[in-house]
């Protein structure tokens, strides 16, 4: 007999039988757990045990597309029960009782059709529009959520630690409420990830040091990861004792002891704003997903024993032992919810699936926010703030400089940025780009973290949750690569999966790329933005120098806070400190600061640099970062030689520009492309495939860095292009 | 045979108007348990000395003065709609849910049996008095809704955004249609905010004559007069799912009657009925067969038909498209229509 089935007739001959145990003489009265409340709650653990049974069948028709179930976790709907409903959320795929408890205590909430629309991938789903199966809703506060990797961790603790910051901030206008808790979920196996490994470290460290961290990890312990068992205790072994780390213990199978531990958790985390690890013994019922066979890997007897373990048993046996309801009553209730679903589905089926790729691409790009954009700091203030560095305002400064006073202008502006990150704080960052800034305003709003990139960019994905605007920085390009998935697998997905509803605007500032001289080698100096170029909806900045980057960085904020988009914005190390282009103090890197309101420039406009006042037409140099200082330096010498060359600064490199790129090289027959990045998966590969297929008639050649890394000493620039090879290119180029 | 599944649905203040006249003469002669329980409402009544329902409903002619007056139109609808729902075929139709609009909450309750037939309605009765009791002001109706029955969100958000300027308040949403109300004053000052700026309606703002402002904090009297006299003891917990105001479900095992009751003359009086929520969570979580309209009359339904349009119900997205559906394969059965009370009645 099929699994499932076998479970539900295990339930159904307990009800008939009079065979239900309770698991623990903790009664409604002693949890203190009223009983219309302890019968809801049964309600929500059969609905989404139905639930379970129901997404089998319709992935059977061909009709459901997802059967990784919540059977055996449905204790977990205590959490629902001791949260508020404002308490934000990120849960573990097994979660569906959860959401539809909390679903039950919010007017007009609708949520077996709700799930119905989301197993058949309706384009009426209310949270992902038919994109995933995610459990999630803009109404419950439930981000949307896979939690395949445990990558939702870091970010429900930034979440949480939001809520202190925008306290100290002042910040008001924030989506959780000053004494929110933050929940997030997860199970056994995930909990060895590194992923979660890091973020609840992060939670204790700042605990430790008594930072307000309201967060419950729910560990949802079903002793099993797909075929993996986990060692007996080891949960327990590992995280009871820890260091800013409340533990507290519960049987998720036992509705009045898993409500003990879920209220005990939530009372301590509000209470005292300490994460707590709730750890809430489950059993995963019927296997991973619908085509797990667990007889390959479980006995019979393993598998009756998780079987006898039901929550559902225990909870009506709870119940009908209290008087609350009979079996029969709980069979009637049962059988009325599958009826229920069996009308629902249908229609449910008939609902419109998404239409095309227009349609499942259209939440990739998060609407823009009317009515958000901020007004300029007065000049009073901006005079206030940067009082004790007027005169070197005047004087023209190098890029890590003038980025210091941009950041320190949209602090001023925007009260709900945050800048954060290893160093930024007192020290300055760094590269100094963070100079002042924790001095003008404060370790609420300048944040020094702890040494984990993940954490850094959690805590970035979670401010932005609570309406914060954060400005993260990474040290070295290289580091992010440890972290990436927070960007890769979540930030970039969120309006994706949340139709639009769910975003977490942000600007992550990262010093990178190479050339720096003989220093750092490649972990310093990594050459490579793979790892961006490829991800669906975000903006990816490169500035040249100080002039660029400071309107750039103005941009890249007001796209993040009026466009809700997740910008990178990678910033030459090599050019921070950089001052002369040609010759030593000519001063050609450096420029006046420029004070917000006048210039701008706007996402996908292109920077155009050319002799004889941009009319350079032998030839196109397209380019960007380094690429930029050297193709200039390159354009003066072969202008000595004849050859009139401009040269074009991507600035944007996703999305990339294409109308307005192929608008700058028009008048030019000949493009070369320097990169100075490697050149498998580099961006010239994306320029050489634009022009050979839009503008065929061009001769386009490219200049890349070699597929290696970046060695130390001299050898460092040896395998990235130079001013050199771009001239002895172009020259080539230009006889021809 | 398995029996079709109905959500019911009571209507509220309004829908006993001169066609209703004898409606409860004409639909419940005969019927043995509808004339006992109409005596004993009758009784009730004459013990406190108001017009018996079988005066009223027995009138030659109708009187607005008379049958329009709160005290008088509250128990005769309420009257109507439960006795219809007694004579609705429980063989052959399940009841999954019940709900109900504005005053039609009362007759709900008693549907669900979370209030017996006889208290329900005392309630109704009593209702009908106390809701004259609030502050000043009133009532009035905005269509929002095209000549499909469709509503533009943005048009919605704009009317929204135009009440607020002025202070009014919405007090019922029904479907294609938004029921407003607060002081005098404010309703004019909306009126003339929507003629002289919009948003252009579909059809200009109508003042319903002798309403109060129901479902809004002005009717805080109404609601400490009946949180003094209707008492908590008289609520249980209801033995079918029972919609509020709010589009939330009250379960049988899930509800503490207390906070029935405390709904009930709380949030429900006090602050905006959402007949759209409602009747949408009907939709999508009992997902009946077929809806049944109690009487008096069937003025209810097109607000039915517009929320089924706006959830794209059945895949009706038109007037049209809900008409054809009615003609052929009636989804909504109206008691109040002759031709579709036949099709539920035992």
């Amino acid at each position: 007999m099929d699994a499932a089935q076998q479970v539900h007739e295990q339930f159904l001959a307990a009800l008939e039988g009079g065979s239900l145990r309770r698991r623990s003489n903790i009664g409604l009265a002693k949890a203190g757990l009223a009983p219309a409340r302890a019968a809801a709650m049964l309600r929500s653990q059969m609905l989404s045990r139905q639930l379970d049974r129901l997404s089998r069948k319709l992935q059977a028709r061909g009709e459901g597309f997802y059967t990784i179930g919540s059977s055996g976790h449905e204790g977990n709907a205590a959490l629902a029960e001791a949260l508020r409903v404002d308490d934000m959320a990120f849960l573990h795929y097994r979660d569906a009782a959860f959401q539809i408890h909390r679903a039950g205590r919010v007017p007009g909430e609708t949520p077996a059709w709700d799930m119905l629309l989301s197993f058949t991938a309706s384009a009426d789903d209310p949270i992902s529009g038919g994109r995933h199966k995610v459990l999630g809703s803009k109404r419950l506060m439930i981000p949307p959520q896979t939690s395949t990797i445990a990558s939702h961790l870091p970010k429900a603790v930034g979440t949480a630690f939001s809520i202190g910051i925008a306290r100290r901030m002042g910040f008001e206008d924030t989506v959780l409420a000053r004494d929110g808790v933050v929940l997030c979920s997860f199970g056994d196996a995930s909990a060895n990830h590194s992923t979660a490994l890091g973020a609840i470290n992060t939670a204790a460290w700042a605990a430790f040091q008594g930072t307000p961290m309201p967060i419950v990890f729910l560990c949802e312990d079903n002793g099993i990861g797909i075929s993996t068992r986990t060692p007996v205790g080891w949960i327990e072994a590992n995280f009871s004792g820890r260091a800013g780390l409340h533990y507290i213990a519960c049987d998720g199978c036992d509705m009045a002891d898993a409500w003990r531990g879920a209220s005990e958790a939530v009372d301590y985390a509000r209470r005292l704003r300490k994460p707590v690890f709730l750890h809430m013994k489950t059993v995963r019922l019927y296997g991973h997903a619908g085509n797990d066979v667990q007889l390959v890997y479980l006995s019979k007897d393993q598998i009756a024993a998780d079987n006898a373990r039901d929550p559902l048993l225990a909870s009506a046996a709870l119940l009908i032992e209290e008087g609350v309801m009979t079996a029969a009553e709980v069979r009637a209730e049962y059988d009325g919810i599958e009826a229920a679903l069996l009308r629902q589905v249908e229609l449910a089926i008939a609902r419109p699936k998404l239409a095309d790729a227009a349609a499942v691409m259209a939440s990739i790009v998060p609407p823009k926010r009317e009515g958000v954009a901020r007004p300029l700091a007065n000049a009073q203030a901006r005079a206030a703030l940067f009082a004790d560095e007027a005169a070197a305002m005047d004087k023209p400064q190098h890029m890590a400089r003038l980025l210091s006073w941009a950041l320190a202008d949209v602090l001023l502006q925007y009260p709900n940025a945050i800048v954060c990150g290893e160093d930024v704080g007192a020290k300055g960052g760094v590269y100094n780009c963070t100079a002042r800034l924790h001095q003008r305003f404060g370790s609420a709003r300048v944040i020094n973290t702890l040494l984990d990139e993940q954490a850094i960019l959690g805590l970035a994905i979670g401010a932005a949750h609570n309406g914060l605007l954060p400005i993260p920085e990474i040290q070295f390009l290289a580091y992010v690569h440890n972290a990436e998935d927070q960007i890769r697998g979540e930030a970039a997905t969120l309006p994706f999966f949340s139709n639009g509803q769910f975003t977490n605007p942000m600007v992550l500032r990262i010093a990178g790329l190479p050339y720096q001289k003989g220093f750092g080698g490649h972990f310093h100096n990594d050459n490579s933005l793979a790892v961006f170029r490829d991800i669906p909806g975000i903006v990816l900045a490169v500035p040249c120098c100080g002039a660029d980057a400071v309107l750039m960085l103005r941009e890249a904020v007001r796209l993040a806070h009026e466009e809700q988009r997740v910008v990178i914005f990678v910033e030459p190390i090599a050019l921070y400190m950089t001052r002369d282009l040609h010759s030593e103090g000519d001063l050609g890197w450096t420029s006046v600061y420029e004070a917000p309101g006048a210039a701008e420039i706007r996402l996908g406009e292109v920077g155009v640099r050319g002799a004889d006042n941009n009319s350079g037409t032998d030839l196109a140099i397209v380019t960007y970062g380094n690429g930029v200082y050297l193709s200039l330096q390159a354009q003066k010498l072969l202008a000595e030689q004849g050859v009139a060359a401009r040269v074009i600064d991507l600035r944007w490199i996703a999305p990339l520009a294409e109308e307005a790129l192929l608008a700058a090289a028009g008048p030019c027959a000949r493009v070369l492309i320097v990169d100075e990045c490697r050149i498998t998966g580099s961006q010239s590969e994306a320029l050489m495939a634009l022009f050979a297929e839009a503008a065929p008639g061009k001769r386009a050649a490219r200049i890349a860095a070699e597929d290696s890394f970046i060695p130390l000493g001299r050898t460092a620039t040896y395998t990235l292009p130079s001013r050199d090879m771009i001239v002895a290119k172009a020259l080539e180029m230009a006889g021809g | 045979m398995a029996k079709h599944t109905v959500v019911v649905v009571c209507p509220g203040r309004g829908t006993y108007n001169a066609p209703e006249l004898g409606t409860l003469a004409r639909h419940h002669a005969g019927r043995p348990e509808a004339q006992a329980e109409l005596a004993r409402f009758d009784a009730m009544r004459a013990q406190s000395g108001a017009e018996t329902l079988s005066a009223v409903d027995g009138e030659a002619k109708f009187i607005p003065a008379l049958h329009l007056r709160g005290d008088v139109a509250a128990p005769l609808i309420y009257a109507a709609s439960y006795l219809d729902f007694l004579s609705l075929d429980q063989e052959r139709f399940e009841v999954v849910a019940v709900t109900g609009n504005s005053m039609g909450w009362y007759t709900a309750l008693a549907c669900a049996g979370a209030v017996s037939g006889d208290h329900g309605f005392a309630i109704a009765n009593a209702m009908g008095v106390n809701s004259q009791k609030h502050a000043p002001g009133g009532q009035a109706v905005l269509v929002l809704a095209d000549e499909n029955w469709r509503v533009d969100l943005g048009l919605a958000r704009a009317v929204d955004a135009a009440c607020a300027r002025e202070g009014v308040l919405p007090s019922i949403r029904l479907g294609g249609m938004l029921v407003v109300a607060g002081p005098e004053a404010a309703l004019d000052a909306l009126e003339t905010a929507l003629k002289e700026s919009g948003p252009p309606l579909p059809r200009a703002l109508l003042r319903l004559a002798g309403h109060g402002p129901f479902h809004t904090p002005l009717m805080q009297p109404s609601a400490n007069a009946a949180r003094a006299g209707l008492p908590p003891a008289w609520f249980a917990a209801p033995q079918v799912p029972l919609i509020d105001g709010r589009g939330a479900i009250w379960r049988r095992f899930e509800t503490d009657p207390r906070d029935l009751w405390d709904y009930t003359f709380g949030h429900q009086i006090t602050a905006v009925y959402d007949f759209t929520a409602a009747m949408t969570a009907a939709l999508r979580e009992f997902s009946p067969d077929y809806v049944v309209l109690l009487g008096p009359g069937e003025t209810l339904g097109g607000a039915i038909g517009q929320v089924m349009i706006g959830a794209r119900w059945l895949d009706i997205s038109s007037k049209a498209g809900f008409s054809f559906r009615q003609e052929t394969n009636p989804f909504l059965l109206a008691m109040g229509r002759p031709s579709q009370r036949s099709i539920v009645i035992s």
